[in-house]
This record gives C-alpha cells, structure tokens and sequence, in this order.
C-alpha cells in the first residue's frame, strides 16, 4: 500500500499550472539523483523493475495537462531525451507497440497512460518513475494524446 | 579482383557419399551420419549435408510430410536439430522446447520444456524475440532463454540439468544467440548494441553450467583476455587497443555485442565469432576506431585467450554489425593452399582471411556497396568514401548502400564442397542515415538515429546467390521481390534450399540457380533449412516458417494478435502484409 500512498500523495503536490520549465531544465533536473528521490521506494528505476500487480486503480488521475499544445511539444522533447522512440519507432511501433494508432494495449485514460509510463509493463517497458518527476510524465501524456487519432482501422487497400 | 586462385583437387571419398570430398575444411564429419547436431551442421559453419537422395533430378516429387505449429508467433529465425531419431525445436520467445520422436508415425513429443522466461525480455530485444537455435553435446541440449541464461536440458526425458544467469536483462542485454560447445566448454554472447550494452562471449562449463572465463569485446586488455604474449593480431600490433580506439570510458557502453554465429577449428584449437556494432548510432560520441566492435575475433576455447583480432569497418558510421557466420574451409591462393575463414558482412563485402594468422587475403563487394571504395589488403583498412560518413552534425546523408540490414544480415550462408560456391541470402537496400546526440540511460536505446531503406540497384529488395570464391563474382542469382532473410541448406544431392519472407520455400539447382519446386509454408521463412536422414532411412528437409525478425517491425501490420498494435505499411515494402502474417510452423519435407 506503500506505493498506492506514494503516488497519490505526489498527484496531490504537482502543481498543474505552474509555469513550465524550459526544456533544458527538464532534462538536467531529471537526470539527477535528485528527482529519485521522490519516487516511492518500490520503484527501483536503476534495474527498471516494474512493480506488477501492486499499482492504484489509475482511473483516479488526470492530466493536468491536457489539450495544452505547448506542454505537448515538452512533451515530445522529453520523449526523445528518454529514448522512447528508439523503441517504439518514434511513434509508429518497433520493438514496441505503436503508440500513433488509437490503441492501447494496457488503456488509454489519462491514468494508464501515466501508470504505463510511471511503473512500466511486464512486457519489456520500463518504469521511469524513478527517474521522471510526475510533472513529466503528464506532459509525456500530454503528447501522446496530442495525435489526431486516425481511422479506427487501416485501409488494406494501401498495401500495394 | 580477388587474388588468383586455384582449387585444390577434390577427391571424392566415396561414391557412396556423394558430394562428399576430401578438399573440404576441417569439419570433423568425414562421414555424414544423417544428423544435424549443431547449429551450422559442423564446426566450420558450413550447412553443407552430404545426404544426396534428394536430387536435382527428383526435387520437383518434393512434398510435405509433416508439420507441427509450435504455438509460438515470434520470428523462427535458428534451424532444429537432430540427433539420433530424436528431432529437437526451440521456439523463440518463450523459448519453449520440443523434441519428436521421429520413429513413430506423426513425430510425437517424447517430451517439452517449459523454461520461465522473464516477459521483460520482450521488450529489451531489440529485434523481436528470435532464438537461433540449441546445440547438442554429451547427451544435453543447450541453448540460451531470450532473458540472460543458459540452460541445459537432459535428451534423455527433458529435465534442466542446469542454469546459468549470463547476461543482465536490466541492462539490455539479452540473449538470442545458439551456443558453440567445444570441449567441454559452453561458449555464449550477448545482444544489446542498441542498448549500451557492453559485448562479451563467456565459457561456461558443459558439466555444471558455471561461468569459467569472460572475454569481453571492448574495453582494457585484461578484460578482452588480450595479453601481449598471446594476442598476435596481424595488422594492428599495439596493446590495450580495445581501450585506446574510444573516447574515455566510451567503451563501457561501446556495443560489440555477439548475437551471431559461432565456428571452430579443431587444429588451431581456435572459436571464431563476429561482433556487432559500437554504440551509439552517432559515430561524433565515439571518436576513434572502436575496437574491438565489427570485428572478428579468435579464441582460444578452454580459457578464452584473445589470440588475433581483425576489424571490418573501423569506425562503423552504418550499423555495420559482423555477426555474420564464419565459414571455414581450404583454398589455395597464390598457389599457396590457406586455411581460411570466409565472412559475408553486413556492409556488403565479403573477406577471405587466414585463419591462423588474421590477415586477410581478399575482400570484395558482394552486393552494391558505396560506403566505401575497396579494401586495402595491406593495412587491412576499407578506403571509405567521405561523403557517406554520418554523425549528428552532418545532417541526413543519403543514399548509402547497403542499407543497415547489411548486404545479408543474421541469415547464414552454405558452403558446397561439391560445387565450390557459397550460396547465400542478400537484402538489396540502401538508406538515408540521420543521427543525433543519444543520451545513455541503463536498460533503453542508446541509439538516437533513424534510416529509412530504399530499393537498391535493379528494383528488387532482396536476392539469393551462388557465390563463386574464385572468380569473385555471382555465379547466379534469383532475384526476390523482398528481402531473403532465410539461411540456406547445400546439399550433396546438388540441392540448395532457401526460404522468402513472403513464405515460399524453395529448392533449387546449386548449379544453375533453376528454382526446382517450391511450397507456401504458411508464413514467411526466417529460420534455417537442414537435412537429416530419418529412422527410415530416407533423406528429410526440415525448416521454420515465421515471419519477423526485423521485420516484424518494419513491415507493417504483419501481426494479428495484438489489438492495440496497428500499423501502417513500411514506404519501401508496403504490401508484403498481404502475403504473410505471423506464425510458428515445423516443416519436414522428403520425396514420395
């Protein structure tokens, strides 16, 4: 129940509409020891174990962020900085699952977006909240949410 | 040109063992038993059977005579194994393995393993969740879990004898490469060049799975086992030469994986292996020549000694990677008969070195190659062309051949002693190479580039040749709509069988390159083609069909177990999900 604590007490203190650090700032500042600090201590990013089956109900949280097009371009640097396109093909699907389609393997909420990012998943993605201040990991969010969602399915007709 | 060669007479040993001959490399199988015990069928890699019932002549009476999913949808990159009347399928991801018992009708299981393989390793992979294969030795099947282990299982009735914790999912290593056991030593590498990882190979001991030496491919000599009295590498003499090519401490997340093939001379008592690319894509983070990534080294199999070393493409700015097989065989040169060691790398050019010594007698093109002019035989060096160089300041630079698939990539090549050709499976792409700054974070891509292919030279993306040493030219080829990612079985009855990524699998003529008979497998063909002669006396062609590898992730929306997972079609290969989807099948074919 640790974590459960945790991560709403860190919902709680994120102050949603706080002028945005530049970018830059981001990167330094979450590359620190210091922002592990914060992280509930069952998040152990270093060896990036996420913490199956002992995770809050994710509907409870929301993006302060959303519909924000500015926080979504942070958002995006953020994405690079961090290497996720290097799995997930930038945006498209690699190793990793699209993330451009519409679709979510494990929800699409603002809660299991966060949730998927904060704690990882079994299937090989990390968890990053260890090292990722909740402040941006919402503006991950808020980019991934940024997409014009396309058809609900894929034309086959553009396979030739 | 390559240099003047002539052929050693090949004296058959037997009309009996037809294809057979005494000029042969230095596999230890005089006679072929009709098994397939290891991945490349022997040491020297050459996935040549002497079987010869199945004949250019009969091919076209070809039919399936078993299939047997193995409910798996991973690429089924690797090959099976048989030994005795037992045949032995490990499927990627979850790694789950089969033997069948080949005297009773249907191939029943004598038994399964169900390893637990940490789901983690899913996504560390870089490349889908793809095993290369088991090896057999001293009653045991010994093969690598996708999550860092070794395991070893009794043929007797499928218990794990032992296991080993090699590699450290956490870092993004995984392990997807087959084993080479030699003596009693289990020799393993690691995979993660795209992950910082740094590149080793490890002996472990065949009795008790315990880690008895690791010889790292970068970083001080100690650590590469690379000691002044023993390391003779033929160009490059200085020491601590795998610490001096890179940037301080670059090397600790510098690459050099090994995720390929292993080969062995039993004479020289010598482990061949090829290593992967440096790490990150950004070649400005690593200035120097990075050694030892894209390289082939050889070792001493007991304790690991570092005995030469020989780098393909110093500096690799491509993806490069030199895990290709190692071949080994005899040739006479100059008038001078070598033993050799043939590699067809993934920037395109194909080497003949001594493999006693690490110098390299020849090196040429194989597929259309820009990156670099030639390779300069005395100092060993590629002469490469400026304009093709990459690297976060230089923007996108386009049009470099080959793409970084390489002119072939983990599909490994045949070598008939009958015919004197190699036959392999080439990608015929070439791509715009785009790099930025990567930053390292432990267990995620240290990678930061991108490079989208285009059809090479001729419009087909991919091709299946007859490689003739001596000439140094294509003998024949069958050109492939897609690129031909399946390895290649030659046999003694003047049959080659390949596979396509669309799905067909064919024979064809080794000498004339006419395509015999082919079959749609279901799913396209990745893994590697074998031969073994059944409990019945009959000559049996087994092979994977199942789709993915690479392009699992490139091709679009190939999978269809995924909900959340659509995607669109790959701009250079847009409609290849029309022929083929995911799918995990054992094939056995054999004549009427």
């Amino acid at each position: 129940m640790g974590v459960w604590t945790g991560l709403i007490g860190r919902r709680e203190t994120v102050d949603a509409r706080r002028p945005a650090l530049s970018v830059a700032v981001l990167l330094v500042c979450c590359a620190s020891s210091a922002a592990s600090q914060t992280a509930p201590p069952s998040i152990r990013y270093d060896q990036h174990v996420p913490v199956a089956g002992n995770q809050p109900p994710a509907s409870t949280l929301k993006n302060p962020f959303k519909g924000d097009s500015v926080v979504a371009a942070q958002g995006s640097t953020l994405f690079e900085g961090f290497n996720c396109g290097g799995c997930h093909g930038g945006v498209v699907g690699a190793v990793g699952p699209s993330l451009a389609d519409g679709r979510w393997r494990y929800g699409g909420s603002d809660g299991a977006l966060f949730m998927s990012i904060f704690y990882g998943r079994a299937r090989g993605m990390p968890a990053f909240g260890g090292t990722l201040p909740a402040e941006s990991i919402w503006r991950l969010v808020t980019y991934l949410q940024s997409f014009q969602p396309p058809d609900s399915t894929i034309s086959t007709t553009s396979w030739k | 040109m390559a240099a003047r060669r002539t052929r050693r007479p090949c004296v058959p040993i037997s009309v009996l063992l037809a294809g057979l001959v005494a000029c042969r490399g230095p596999a230890p199988t005089v006679v072929d038993d009709g098994q397939w015990t290891m991945p490349g069928r022997d040491y020297s890699a050459s996935r040549f059977s002497g079987l010869a019932e199945i004949t250019a002549a009969n091919a076209k009476n070809l039919r399936p005579t078993w299939s047997f999913s193995t409910g798996v949808l991973g690429g089924h990159e690797g090959q099976p194994l048989v030994v005795g009347s037992t045949m032995y399928v490990v499927t990627p991801y979850p790694n789950v393995l089969y033997a069948f018992d080949l005297t009773k009708e249907g191939y029943p299981l004598r038994w399964k393993y169900r390893p637990y393989v940490d789901p983690q390793a899913i996504g560390q992979a870089c490349c889908d969740i793809v095993n290369r294969g088991a090896f057999y030795a001293d009653g045991k099947i010994i093969f690598n879990l996708l999550d860092g282990h070794t395991v070893a299982v009794d043929t007797a009735n499928g218990r794990e004898l032992w296991k080993t914790k090699i590699a450290d999912l956490d870092a993004g290593e995984t392990t997807p490469m087959a084993p080479l056991v030699v003596k009693d030593r289990v020799i393993v590498g690691n995979a993660g060049g795209e992950n910082g990882v740094r590149g080793w190979v490890k002996g472990l001991d065949l009795s008790t799975g315990a880690i008895v030496w690791t010889g790292y491919s970068i970083g001080p000599d100690a650590e590469v086992l690379a000691s002044p009295a023993t390391f003779k590498p033929f160009y490059q003499k200085d020491q601590e030469l795998a610490l001096t090519s890179w940037p301080t401490d670059g090397w600790k997340h510098g690459g050099a994986p090994v995720w390929g093939w292993l080969s062995y001379d039993p004479e020289l008592d010598l482990v061949y292996y090829g290593t992967g690319n440096p790490g990150p894509w950004n070649t400005e983070q690593r200035p120097g020549d990075n050694r030892w990534s894209t390289s082939v080294l050889a070792r001493n199999p007991g304790d690991g000694t570092l005995r030469w070393a020989y780098q393909f493409t110093p500096a690799d700015n491509w993806d490069y990677d030199s895990t290709q097989e190692m071949i080994l065989t005899e040739l006479t040169l100059n008038g001078r008969q070598r033993k050799v060691l043939v590699h067809f790398d993934k920037n395109g050019f194909v080497y003949t070195l001594d493999r006693a010594t690490g110098e390299l007698l020849s090196a040429e093109p194989y597929v259309p190659v820009n990156w670099a002019r030639r390779i300069d035989l005395k100092t060993g060096r590629p002469e490469v062309d400026s304009t093709k160089l990459t690297g976060a300041s230089r923007g996108t630079v386009k049009d470099i051949c080959p793409s970084l698939e390489g002119g072939k990539n983990q599909q490994p090549s045949a070598w008939s002693p009958a015919t004197q050709l190699f036959y392999l499976s080439t990608s015929n792409m070439c791509m715009d190479y785009t790099s930025f700054k990567a930053s390292y974070l432990a267990g995620t891509p240290y990678l930061s580039a991108g490079a989208p292919y285009n059809v090479g030279p001729g419009g087909n993306l991919g091709a299946f040749i007859a490689w003739d040493p001596v000439k140094a030219t294509r003998a024949w080829e069958i050109k492939e709509a897609y690129p031909v990612w399946s390895g290649v079985l030659a046999t003694g009855g003047g049959v080659v069988f390949y596979g396509t990524l669309d799905g067909w699998f064919k024979a064809v003529d080794a000498k004339t390159g006419a395509v015999l008979w082919k079959f749609k497998v279901g799913s396209g063909v990745i893994g590697n083609p074998i031969s073994f002669r059944g409990p019945d006396g009959r000559q049996y062609v087994a092979v994977y069909a199942g789709f993915g590898g690479d392009w699992l992730l490139l091709s679009g929306d190939v999978r269809s177990d995924d909900p959340a997972d659509v995607r669109p079609p790959a701009s250079f290969m847009p409609d290849i999900a029309r022929h083929t989807s995911q799918g995990g099948i054992v094939w056995v074919f054999g004549l009427d």
